[in-house]
């Protein structure tokens, strides 16, 4: 019995850490997400857009002419965890190319496990700093903060016409920065806000927040929020507690999740968005296949992640060769890329878009506003 | 005038997620008293019991009313699992490893509710829909439904334990296992039936949380560290402390938050708990720590 | 044990297991050298050593002393922050920056167990559990200083001898040679003073104390040492990883710890690493099962929690425990040399006249309960003196006071002219006050010999230093009482009036003053009992050593003592040669009852 447990675990154990094998008619794409922990629901939709664009592209004859396989690496949503993540996939040598997390926070962890592997990595993470690090293989597929927080404050202050701020952040690296990038963004157009109210991820309770926003007499809130439930949670307090004002939020805030749960209490908020389902003609045929596959309405998680799978689709067969170098400079290549998230230019930066949606809640449904892109 | 409203609506929101950590406190207390040993799935009893709530409410589209019902009986059989699976097989060994027992089970009910229900949170509303407005003071009705609960569970806790047989059985093998044997107490039984009652505490708290923080995999972890502090505050093992000690913290955190930070809120209680194990370490209602001979 | 055939060698026939693990040991760092292994696997190698260098400061304290901490992850983190902090925002030198780690997080440690420690149990747990959740609430929150939630990246590796380890390979070798010093270390602590003091805590932490050991500083220590530890296992991850973030160090790697010390075995360093090797394979080795059992990558840390209670329910010593009672089955004993034993010198000089222990209207009261109510007594060098006395008279609440057990409500207590009234029990042991109890306290899982070394090693116990003379002394107070041949055998498995000979000897091996022997004729059988007086006539002829006993066996009381004081309601009503006080119609009043106070 002991015997049995103990070479089945070795051999577990020896098989997990030297047997990366590998079918040759396939090519192998990594994505690291998150499987566990409490970040999973919004994983899950990014493993669903992926999913999608492989069988897309599987359909069309694939990547020079190879079937495309997902290799999923979980990340526990934890930082620790996708650096372990990365360094597993990135060891691996059949892995040409890798779809990386949507949270800043855990790019920068693995972002030194990135440079050592040398394998082109698609972000979602819109921390500005992830790109700035001089690491070449790092591309972003959503547009970074610094164009969120000046469309925010832009569409706020200029076609709002509204000057008393109060901003609410989550204290992790995306809130943090996203925060910092706004108050910025609005010292540009002249406002100094009124409140700035951090808050830990997970809280139960907002009402402190509210009744902060209450007292500094604010007509527009900003939001950087990183979890749909908090914002659910936060919507709801701040609707019963009287709060009128205005209010536009990061992505998060028209996620399905956010405004399943909130429900009435999101009603008229207003959202920027990387992602609309009626932005564009590419975001109009995927959101059809989406909620055909899936049955739940597409969001942000999901569409960036169908956009990098296909940016790596596209880069390796353009590059006809799936050697790192060779991919980097063919997604460095790329102009004027139509994906589901508008059109891709990427910079020497490793950044692709450069424009957000602005989107409104209404009664439920999210409607296309406007877009404001800041390429030259 | 405006401070006054502000400070009374801090209270009420510190009152109500108070009564939750009570609530949860409760099922820890009763699982002290009748086994010695801390339950550290405590707060995923809460957990699984709101998920059993929308599996009938939302999944199945039961009536409100029998969903309420079938996820107390469901969370009941669940105690009883739980005694025999987790507690029974470890009871003569101290509490160490049934500690780490819990601990177990914790990671597994978290991780099996996500393999079934997937990570997405889920929606319960309110009980009643709506709330109170005086003045510019909300009272969410949810918030007053917990409030209510939490006073009739308390009510019919003293009620039960005093003035009932199966009360008073249960009294006695908290308090003395041997003699509780040899007054012909099946004592096995009286802690599978605490493990039965605890449970199905911890899911009501489960199920009337719900509407307020959502129903979530991680909803449980947060609550029941503050309740366990709720348990040490008030006094370890004393009903009464677990409820002052519970409604102690969701007031202390809630101000705490308002005046001081609001991203430390989840620090104040445990601050409390040292401050109280440093000056007071019987707690509240605890007797005094005895010296041993 | 006792089946040993007279053919036994006498030498240990050399078991293979100690050389195939060094072999391993040996093999495993510098595989990376002769096989190219990826940088996955690297990080993983990296991940099992510095974790189970944390998860060794779990031993220390769970294992060996008892007490629970979960707050190891908190005490990693001060150390991986120490080194990260240190190299990117200071700009010291990692080795300056690991030294700062690992004194802070002893230093916590040490401060946390010693306003915590006095409670023990279930608060242990709670304090620990609060302590881990504030450290990542302020790591994550305290953005100026630790970098909030993105962590700190960037993180130095030291040089050494001129060589630097940039090289993952030969950091991993550092951190393995670490490991294994971290490992010998711990092993070793076992058979040491402090070692066998962390023992007798875990095992009674009662019978510790009053037998000499300073049983809150030995937790304090214990709690140190394990702190520290994980400060020396965070500070070589952060350099391993280059990376730290607050997520490294929050409460569910805390509990990762526990969980792998109780897998592999809390009671060994060698379980340890082994649980912490285990428990980090595991998670790898279920998401690369088979296509067929594919659905095991979605449930797999939910199957990582039944496993933990599975390994609670079915493994109590762990994976090590199970393999070490395995080969201790194939092991004969050695039988116990007894030649060469000293005699044990028990020999006090009886150079005052004064009384060896003396009350002064000392009185002890529980609530309303008077339970000894100013009681004098003065108890003359070299004689034994019994206290009698109904039930519930305040005997044993008497000898529990001279003990400082209990702390007197009033009056004083003077052992050899030194007024031990404020003591604690560990103190007046240094006086050279023995005792035993009636119901038997010893280490249960310790051998004979080293329960009676606890003993022996009190402070001011009159023998040379060294481990040598607190062997020597143990063994010839296991002689005297007749039990030198049992030395290596555990207690538990002895039977009870041998246990009880332990316990004497065990009090013996302190060379006391002062023996207190509380009803140490309780639960004997005749034969036992006959061999007890013989023991007590023993201990009282010519050495000087003063004994002051309790015990219901009239026979006996009278058979040994020189002197007998009665105690009847917290009250002394008699005293005087066993031949005055039995007679005394007081004293046969309280024991047969009075006749007029009687319905």
């Amino acid at each position: 019995m002991r015997v049995s447990i103990w070479s089945a675990l070795s051999a577990g154990a020896f098989a997990s850490l030297f047997a990366l094998s590998a079918a040759a008619d396939t090519i192998r794409i990594g994505l690291v997400s998150e499987i566990t922990g409490p970040n999973a629901e919004a994983g899950s939709y990014t493993i669903n857009g992926a999913r999608l664009a492989v069988e897309q592209i599987n359909k069309k004859g694939g990547i020079l002419g190879k079937q495309v396989e997902l290799v999923i690496e979980d990340n526990q949503s934890t930082n620790p965890g996708t650096v372990l993540a990365f360094s597993k996939l990135g060891g691996n040598k059949d892995i040409p190319a890798i779809i990386g997390p949507i949270r800043s926070t855990q790019v920068q962890a693995a972002s030194p496990t990135i440079q050592k592997a040398g394998v082109p990595v698609m972000i979602g993470g819109t921390d500005p700093s992830l790109t700035h690090v001089s690491n070449p293989w790092v591309f972003r597929c959503r547009p970074n903060d610094t164009f969120s927080s000046r469309v925010i404050g832009d569409f706020g202050v200029t076609k709002l016409k509204l000057k008393k701020w109060a901003i609410v952040h989550s204290t992790d690296a995306f809130g943090s920065g996203g925060q910092k990038a706004l108050t910025e963004a609005l010292k540009g157009l002249g406002v100094e806000p009124v409140l700035i109210q951090g808050y830990t991820n997970n809280s139960q309770d907002f009402t402190p927040v509210v009744l902060a926003i209450k007292k500094s007499g604010a007509d527009v809130i900003g939001t950087y929020m990183t979890n749909s439930q908090d914002v659910g949670i936060f919507a709801k307090q701040l609707r019963q507690l009287g709060v009128t004002a205005t209010w536009i939020g990061s992505p998060s805030i028209v996620t399905d999740t956010a405004m399943k749960l909130a429900g009435d209490a999101l009603y008229d908020t207003y959202g920027i968005a990387d992602f609309n389902p009626d932005a564009n003609a590419e975001a109009k045929s995927y959101a059809v296949a989406y909620r055909a596959k899936y049955n739940v309405e597409p969001d942000v998680y999901s569409s960036w992640a169908f956009d990098a799978m296909n940016v790596i689709a596209q880069a390796i067969n353009s590059a006809k060769s799936d050697k790192a170098d060779d991919i980097r400079k063919a997604v460095l290549g790329l102009k004027n890329w139509k994906g589901v998230e508008g059109n891709y230019n990427f910079d020497a930066n490793g950044d692709g878009l450069r424009g957000y949606n602005i989107v409104k809640n209404e009664g439920g449904k999210v409607k296309f506003v406007d877009h404001i892109s800041f390429d030259k | 005038m405006d401070a006054l409203a502000n400070n009374f609506q801090v209270l009420f929101q510190g009152l109500a997620l108070g009564s939750i950590y009570a609530l949860v406190a409760l099922g820890f207390v009763l699982i002290i008293r009748a086994t010695n040993v801390v339950n550290f799935a405590q707060g995923d009893f809460a957990m699984l019991g709101a998920y059993m709530m929308v599996a009938f409410l939302v999944g199945v589209g039961l009536p409100y009313w029998l969903s309420f019902l079938l996820a107390l009986v469901g969370m009941g059989v669940f105690g009883l699992i739980f005694n025999y699976g987790v507690y029974y097989p470890l009871r003569h060994r101290g509490f160490l490893p049934v500690i780490i027992s819990t601990l177990g089970a914790s990671i597994f009910l978290q991780n099996t509710v996500l393999a079934i229900f997937g990570a997405q949170p889920k929606r319960l509303d309110n009980v009643i829909a709506g709330g109170v407005q005086i003045g510019s003071v909300f009272l969410d009705s949810q918030y007053l439904v917990i409030l209510a609960v939490t006073m009739v569970m308390v009510a019919f806790q003293f009620f039960f334990f005093e003035h009932t047989m199966l009360g008073k059985k249960l009294q006695a093998t908290s308090q003395d296992k041997d003699m509780a044997r040899l007054l012909g107490i099946p004592v096995a039984l009286m802690i599978a039936i605490t493990f039965v009652y605890s449970s199905a505490l911890g899911g009501l708290a489960g199920v009337l949380v719900g509407p307020v923080l959502f129903v979530s995999i991680g909803m449980g972890s947060i609550i029941a560290l503050k309740a366990f502090a709720a348990t040490i505050i008030g006094g370890f093992g004393d009903v009464k402390g677990a409820i002052v000690g519970g409604l102690f913290i969701g007031v202390i955190e809630s101000f705490a938050a308002f005046y001081i930070s609001v991203p430390y809120k989840d620090a104040y209680a445990f601050l409390m708990l040292f401050l109280v194990l440093i000056f007071r370490p019987q707690g509240f209602f605890g007797e005094r720590v005895s010296e041993k001979a | 044990m006792s089946t040993q055939t007279l053919e036994a060698p006498r030498k240990r026939r050399l078991s293979p297991w100690p050389f195939v693990l060094l072999v391993i040991a040996i093999a495993v760092p510098l595989l990376p050298y002769y096989t190219n292994v990826s940088h996955f696997v690297l990080s993983m190698f990296m991940q099992a050593t510095t974790y189970a260098i944390a998860v060794l400061g779990m031993v220390v304290v769970l294992g060996y002393t008892g007490q629970i901490n979960l707050a190891q992850a908190a005490f990693f983190g001060f150390g991986a922050y120490g080194v990260a902090l240190g190299t990117v925002s200071y700009g010291l030198s990692f080795w300056v920056s690991l030294a700062l780690g690992i004194g802070i997080a002893g230093l916590a440690g040490g401060i946390l167990g010693m306003t915590t420690l006095r409670l023990g149990g279930h608060y242990l747990a709670m304090i620990t559990i609060s302590f881990q959740q504030i450290f990542d609430l302020v790591a994550v929150n305290w953005i100026e200083v630790t970098h909030g939630p993105d962590g700190i990246a960037g993180i130095g590796r030291p040089s050494l001898f001129g060589h630097e380890l940039s090289d993952d390979r030969a950091y991993l070798l550092l951190c393995s040679l670490v490991l294994y010093a971290m490992i010998g270390a711990v092993w070793y602590l076992p058979q040491t003073r402090l070692g066998r003091a962390m023992r007798g805590v875990r095992e009674n932490e009662l019978a510790a104390e009053v037998v000499g050991v300073h049983t809150l500083r030995t937790k304090v220590i214990a709690f140190t040492l394990c702190a520290a530890l994980g400060g020396v296992g965070g500070g070589l991850y952060a350099g391993g990883f280059a990376y730290i973030s607050p997520d490294n160090f929050n409460f569910q790697r805390a509990v990762e710890f526990l969980s792998m010390v109780l897998l592999g075995g809390a009671q060994s360093p060698f379980g340890g690493a082994l649980g912490t090797t285990l428990l980090i394979l595991l998670p790898e080795w279920l998401k690369e099962m088979p296509p067929s059992l594919q659905f095991i990558k979605d449930v797999y840390l939910a199957i990582y929690g039944l496993a933990v209670i599975l390994i609670m329910v079915f493994m109590p010593e762990g994976i090590w425990g199970l393999l070490r009672n395995g080969w201790k089955k194939f092991r004969t004993a050695l039988p116990v040399d007894t030649s060469g034993i000293k005699p044990l010198n028990l020999d006090i000089a009886v150079t005052q006249t004064t009384p060896l222990l003396r009350l002064e209207g000392m009185q002890k009261f529980f609530g309303g309960l008077r339970a000894v109510d100013g009681i004098d007594l003065e108890v003359s060098r070299g004689t034994v003196h019994a206290l009698i006395g109904p039930n519930g008279s305040g005997k044993t609440t008497t000898l529990n006071v001279v003990n400082g057990i209990y702390k007197a409500t009033g009056g004083r207590i003077f052992i050899d002219g030194n007024d031990v009234t404020l003591k604690s029990p560990h103190e007046r042991a240094g006086h050279g006050l023995g005792r035993t109890f009636q119901n038997i306290r010893l280490f249960p899982s310790m051998s004979a010999l080293e329960n009676v070394i606890v003993g022996a090693q009190r402070d001011n116990n009159p023998i040379e230093p060294g481990a040598k003379a607190l062997r020597a002394r143990a063994m010839s107070a296991l002689q005297f009482v007749g039990l030198a041949d049992k030395a290596d055998t555990i207690v538990r498995s002895l039977p009870y009036g041998h246990q009880r000979l332990v316990e004497i000897a065990r009090a013996l091996a302190g060379h006391p003053k002062l023996l207190l022997l509380d009803e140490p004729a309780a639960g004997l059988n005749q034969t036992e009992k006959m061999e007890l007086v013989e023991l007590l006539k023993k201990l009282r002829s010519g050495h000087g050593l003063t004994v002051f006993l309790i015990d219901h066996d009239m026979g006996l009381v009278e058979k040994v003592s020189d002197r007998i004081t009665v105690l009847n309601f917290g009250k002394k009503i008699a005293e005087g040669t066993p031949q005055e006080v039995l007679r005394h119609p007081d004293v046969i009043a309280a024991y047969l009852g009075d006749p007029n106070a009687a319905a």
